[in-house]
């Protein structure tokens, strides 16, 4: 490296164009830099593989990322419920426990432990725990995920029936939304978007829809999905927005679409 | 995957409604922590998603490793803890949480095949003719092999670096040494060169 007439490795030139040298080193690449083409060249040679990397990097992924309203939203509630869990729960004592992890593993954990990956129910958020009858799912846990279909294709499909749950992914669902094992007869594991109206089978569209529900009950849900369709269909509804008004809260989709605050008469338990 | 983001966007805004009564009760130090993490939500949201993208994450994963990685800013900054290169705070945690998701995903058998895309596909640049967009897009594949094949340690410095970060902290990221950062910097970028060149 001290070497006044030895060429400046890759490794010299790329510490000084990302300004990570002393200044008594930048004084001596600048001053080789001077006096030599062939250092000069490689240096652009070097910075256009960081401008070919960047702009490949930045194409692939700029235009995949979301819009950031959505999360910044959900950023705020969930500051909001970290808030009032800190009030109404012993969770500093658990904090506590977790000092002894380093700090990253220790923060995520407990973390995902407030969102309710790892937790009891009972641990969750106490509005969470109490809401033994669930009739809208967590949108945490339940965010609603949808496959790749047009609205064509949505409506040539002639059978509408959802296809069954596995019991792998059942007895998953239930342990996200921490239902103890004994209770999962009194819950359906439902599609919250249809597959009729696009909804995948991913997971973060499956909920335990609770048999419970005497009001707004799995019924009541199809009565909606089916409208929803057929006002796509129809050409009267964009896919997109029936997906997203399914998933952001049923009921209340149904309230809007049926222009009602209950059920309609039909979807009324007998 | 962007009506699935919309679906969360949507969710989530209704999710903050839900909170509004709430906000109003906090008292003005949590306040003063939340609008800073806020802001550094703004600042900071983009490179991190595409760094934790870069782990092969779905969307829906990264979306939420990401809001992870926030709320254990604003835990880590209503305990009072060190306000020193927040930047560089928030990459290892979402280094650290992307990592554990990644191997948590490979561990489990039953793990579900997602809807989304993984993140390693090629977007192919629009160029004025075909000519160009095929010579455009046959030199952009060969980079992205260069990068795919690189070693993971080596690709997470480029990436972390592409992001901005300086070597100090790229280093206590992936809990290795400057000179190993600088050293894989180099040799990463020389190997990326020759795909660029050629």
């Amino acid at each position: 490296m001290q070497c006044e007439d030895c060429h400046l490795s890759d490794q010299e030139l790329l510490l000084a164009a990302d300004g990570e040298l002393s200044a008594q080193d930048v004084a001596r690449v600048d001053s080789h830099l001077a006096a030599c083409w062939t250092c000069r060249t490689r240096k652009q040679e070097l910075e256009s593989a960081v401008a070919g990397f960047i702009r490949g990097y930045r194409r692939t992924l700029d235009s995949r990322i979301p819009s950031a309203d959505g999360p910044r939203a959900l950023l705020k509630a969930q500051i909001a419920q970290l808030n009032a869990n800190t009030r109404h729960s012993s969770v500093a004592s658990l904090s506590d426990s977790f000092r002894k992890f380093s700090w990253p593993v220790a923060a995520g954990l407990f973390l995902a432990m407030l969102l309710g990956y790892f937790a009891p129910r009972s641990w969750i958020a106490p509005q969470r725990a109490r809401a033994a009858t669930v009739t809208v799912p967590d949108r945490i846990l339940t965010p609603g995920a949808t496959v790749f279909i047009g609205r064509e294709e949505v409506c040539r499909a002639s059978n509408t029936k959802n296809k069954g749950v596995s019991t792998t992914i059942r007895r998953r669902v239930f342990e996200e939304y921490g239902i103890p094992s004994a209770e999962p007869r009194a819950y359906e594991v439902d599609y919250l978007i249809t597959p009729a109206l696009g909804g995948s089978d991913d997971i973060h569209n499956l909920w335990p829809e609770s048999n419970a529900a005497t009001i707004w009950n799995a019924q009541v849900k199809d009565e909606l999905e089916d409208h929803l369709r057929d006002l796509v269909c129809r050409g009267q509804l964009d896919l997109t927005t029936a997906q997203r008004e399914i998933a952001m809260n049923w009921i209340e989709a149904y309230k809007k679409y049926f222009h009602t605050d209950r059920p309609l008469e039909a979807a009324k338990p007998q | 995957m962007s009506e699935n983001a919309m679906i969360k966007a949507s969710s989530a805004s209704k999710a903050a409604l839900a909170f509004e009564a709430e906000a109003s009760s906090r008292s003005p130090q949590t306040s003063l922590v939340e609008q800073e993490v806020l802001a550094l939500f703004d600042r900071l949201r983009e490179p991190l998603f595409r760094y934790v993208l870069s782990f092969s994450l779905t969307m829906a994963d990264s979306e939420e490793i990401i809001q992870e990685t926030f709320l254990a800013l604003f835990q880590h900054l209503q305990q009072g803890k060190s306000r020193l290169n927040l930047k560089g705070w928030l990459f290892r945690v979402a280094h650290n949480l992307a990592l554990r998701k990644r191997r948590d995903d490979r561990r489990d058998p039953q793990h579900f095949a997602v809807t989304d895309l993984p993140c390693e596909e090629l977007v192919i640049d629009p160029a004025p003719n075909p000519e160009d967009q095929l010579a455009a897009s046959r030199k952009q594949e060969a980079l992205a092999a260069v990068v795919d094949a690189l070693p993971e340690q080596d690709r997470r410095c480029l990436f972390l670096r592409a992001e901005g970060l300086r070597y100090r902290e790229i280093a206590d990221v992936l809990e290795i040494s400057i000179s190993t950062v600088s050293v894989s910097l180099g040799r990463s970028l020389a190997r990326i060169g020759r795909a660029v060149e050629r």
